[in-house]
């Protein structure tokens, strides 16, 4: 996306609906769902005889104890030059094993980042930094990165477990931020996150097999391929499948469309179709050709179709509609390190930062203006840039003209919204509806 | 007088602390009703959460004792023979076969079982090279079939099948062979009446070893199997890890702890268990 078409993002016009940034992916969870857990915490006592441990999370939700985030809070931390930054793996430039980006966020603050790669999945992570956050003890990190399609982010929101951002450290981030990542719904405002990349969870395929894959979703209901076709494990995405296959926009979906959409996938599964339900080893299986056609994300497709080994894979972005997600930085609460933290996200709001990240990654870039430094690059970002191109192989323009970097207009139009739950019991029934799908027998 | 009570305080005390209480948590866990983003669980008898797992579930329940069954019968028949030959042939150099029997599993568990997935792959050095040779179809796999979670499951117990065995046949008194043989009986005689009911005890101990931790594996499935060969292990864990689904993963661990309890006193009652202990 070039500057311009980011203004006429901003000013609601010409031929982006805003309505289809609104809310993408909003989390799932509405804070009166949540606020039934508060009756929970009266059992812990009960519980406690049982192993289990009852929740400490604050009735009336977002507002964390101890000032913690307001400008007289912020205003008393110091920067500890140091930060521990946890994040999903192969999500940063990658240079001989070193990370230019943030070597040069060293250089120029002095903070060492402990960069970590824990994250492979949302609830799984979430399982294991909430007891440190209801003991209301250091977590071991001062960013994370957790997706706003997954529920986690919204119980951390809704639970006070995040630290409000220090709005007095935002100068890159206001400057720079696109309109996909400024103000989302999931966290008006940005009071809480900033995003690190976004993504579509699209089509791969293998082109050499399969030379027409037409348009649509269908191609992965296509009975030709039987036994060759991947799906997602996750239940979030696979229900999101089903409905964009009926024609149903998953954000406004009921409960009868997901049973709909269950047939379906029940059918594609009885009928041979799909060879197995994937996390992210689905690409590993796209390359080895166990699979030819998957549900795919959409940096994962472009990042393997750069080694000429790999060439053959290609993305579809189909005319029902691709679902888009963002993962988002955040700073937990009782972070030992949070101004450091600040300084940190901050950062990856400068074009020179996110074009280097975007050179690996090829995830869709929240900041439009790295478009820009990829085409013509200057300063440490040029150093950096020419010393991965060996390994990355293509010319940064490549990167530059992505589409799924820098979205264009067919992309942002094909963009759907998750659905958000209400309730409990919503999340129990869709579960209960995919889950035995991708479990089946 | 309490001196007898006393010396079993630490086997009680292990029994009560990793046994008894854990069994308990898990129960009383199944019928309560969770929050999963606070985890906050509470205690509403909700006994429909059996039956709910249940009708979702059942089908992942019988392919999980099918195929822990399945593994279980092809270790026996394969280990068998391995064990018989190595206590009555192995002469002076038992120790080094049994060490040749568990080198593999020195590696860890996981790592050899991804490795057969390489093995395996579509294109991989086997089928890969026999599609090569058009000797098989191209649209010809192992992985993703029951075939590659039985053969995987059988594969990684073994040795919890042959080393009980082993035990068994190795302290059948040869002496009764001979008697066997002075009194005119043939091999296949001695083999059917003498060695095969001594080993009884130790074929019990080697199927319980090898189908209680096969029932509940979830790796193999997870690496090697398909859409339609889920095992229950695989949901268990998904429901704890993945979905923080506590009380619906607790009641299917207590419903596979049933059926693994029927399965062993079935098996027990079937060929008896005078001398289980002394193998387990």
């Amino acid at each position: 996306m070039t500057e311009d078409n980011g203004k006429q993002v901003a000013g609601e016009s010409a031929w982006l609906d805003p309505s289809v940034w609104r809310g993408l992916t909003q989390r799932r969870m509405s804070r009166r769902g949540m606020l039934t857990s508060a009756g929970a915490a009266g059992m812990a006592a009960f519980l406690a005889a049982c192993g289990v441990k009852g929740t400490s999370a604050q009735s009336g939700g977002a507002t964390p104890a101890g000032g913690v985030g307001t400008a007289a809070w912020w205003a008393k931390q110091q920067l500890h030059h140091r930060v521990n930054f946890g994040n999903w793996p192969y999500y940063i430039d990658v240079l001989k094993g070193k990370h230019p980006s943030l070597e040069h966020f060293t250089q120029q603050t002095g903070i060492r980042v402990n960069y970590t790669e824990p994250i492979t999945d949302n609830l799984p992570f979430y399982a294991k930094i909430r007891p440190s956050l209801q003991a209301k003890q250091y977590t071991g990190y001062d960013v994370i990165v957790m997706t706003n399609s997954s529920p986690p982010l919204g119980y951390l929101i809704d639970f006070g477990w995040l630290t409000p951002l220090d709005r007095s450290m935002m100068t890159n981030f206001n400057r720079n931020a696109g309109p996909l990542v400024k103000n989302p719904s999931w966290d008006r405002g940005n009071k809480y996150t900033m995003a690190w990349q976004s993504g579509w969870t699209a089509i791969g395929y293998n082109s050499s097999v399969v030379p027409n894959p037409g348009t649509s979703v269908d191609i992965l209901f296509d009975k030709k391929y039987a036994g060759k076709i991947g799906m997602m494990s996750d239940p979030q995405e696979l229900g999101s499948i089903g409905l964009l296959k009926l024609g149903i926009e998953p954000a406004t979906s009921t409960e009868s469309d997901w049973s709909k959409a269950a047939q379906v996938l029940k059918q594609q599964k009885s009928d041979g179709i799909v060879r197995a339900y994937y996390d992210q080893s689905y690409i590993d299986h796209l390359k080895n050709g166990d699979i030819v056609v998957s549900q795919a994300w959409s940096g994962d497709i472009f990042q393997a179709d750069l080694n000429s080994k790999y060439k053959d894979l290609k993305l579809l972005i189909p005319q029902q509609g691709a679902m888009n997600w963002t993962d988002n930085m955040c700073i937990p609460m009782y972070a030992q390190n949070p101004k450091d933290a600040m300084a940190l996200m901050d950062y990856y709001y400068t074009p020179d930062a996110q074009a280097v990240v975007e050179y690996y990654n090829d995830y869709v870039c929240p900041v439009p203006a790295a478009k820009q430094v990829l085409l013509h690059p200057s300063g440490w970002a040029k150093t950096a840039l020419k010393q991965m191109a060996p390994s990355i192989g293509l010319p940064t323009s490549k990167t530059a003209d992505a589409p799924t970097v820098f979205p264009t207009e067919q992309y942002v139009k094909a963009s759907r919204q998750y659905y958000q739950y209400k309730s409990q019991e919503e999340l129990n029934a869709w579960n209960n509806l995919f889950l035995p799908i991708t479990q089946g027998a | 007088m309490l001196a007898p009570y006393l010396l079993s305080l630490p086997a009680g005390l292990w029994l009560l602390i990793l046994f008894l209480i854990p069994l308990v948590v898990m129960l009383s866990l199944s019928l309560q009703t969770c929050n999963f983003g606070t985890g906050a669980c509470v205690m509403t008898w909700h006994w429909a959460e059996f039956g709910q797992q249940l009708s979702l579930y059942h089908t992942q329940l019988l392919t999980s004792v099918w195929f822990a069954g399945a593994a279980t019968v092809i270790d026996l028949l394969i280990s068998f023979p391995i064990a018989y030959w190595i206590a009555f042939y192995g002469g002076n150099k038992k120790n080094f076969f049994l060490l040749m029997l568990l080198v593999p599993f020195f590696v860890s568990f996981v790592i050899r079982t991804v490795v057969w997935q390489f093995i395996l792959s579509d294109n991989g050095v086997i089928l890969g090279g026999l599609k090569h040779a058009h000797l098989l179809p191209q649209n010809f796999h192992v992985l993703a079939t029951g075939y590659a979670v039985v053969a995987g499951l059988a594969y990684n117990y073994l040795p919890f099948t042959a080393l009980p065995l082993y035990v068994a046949i190795e302290r059948i008194d040869r002496r009764v062979l001979d008697a066997a043989y002075d009194l005119y009986a043939t091999r296949r005689q001695a083999f059917a009446r003498v060695i095969l009911p001594l080993t009884i005890p130790g074929l019990f101990a080697a199927f319980l070893l090898t189908f209680v931790p096969a029932l509940g594996d979830y790796i193999n499935q997870q690496v090697l199997g398909g859409t339609s060969n889920t095992m229950i292990g695989t949901v268990i864990q998904n429901a704890f890890l993945t979905n923080l689904d506590y009380a619906g993963g607790s009641a299917l661990s207590a419903v596979l702890l049933a059926v693994a309890l029927l399965g062993i006193f079935a098996y027990a009652r079937l060929l008896g268990s005078r001398t289980i202990e002394e193998y387990l």
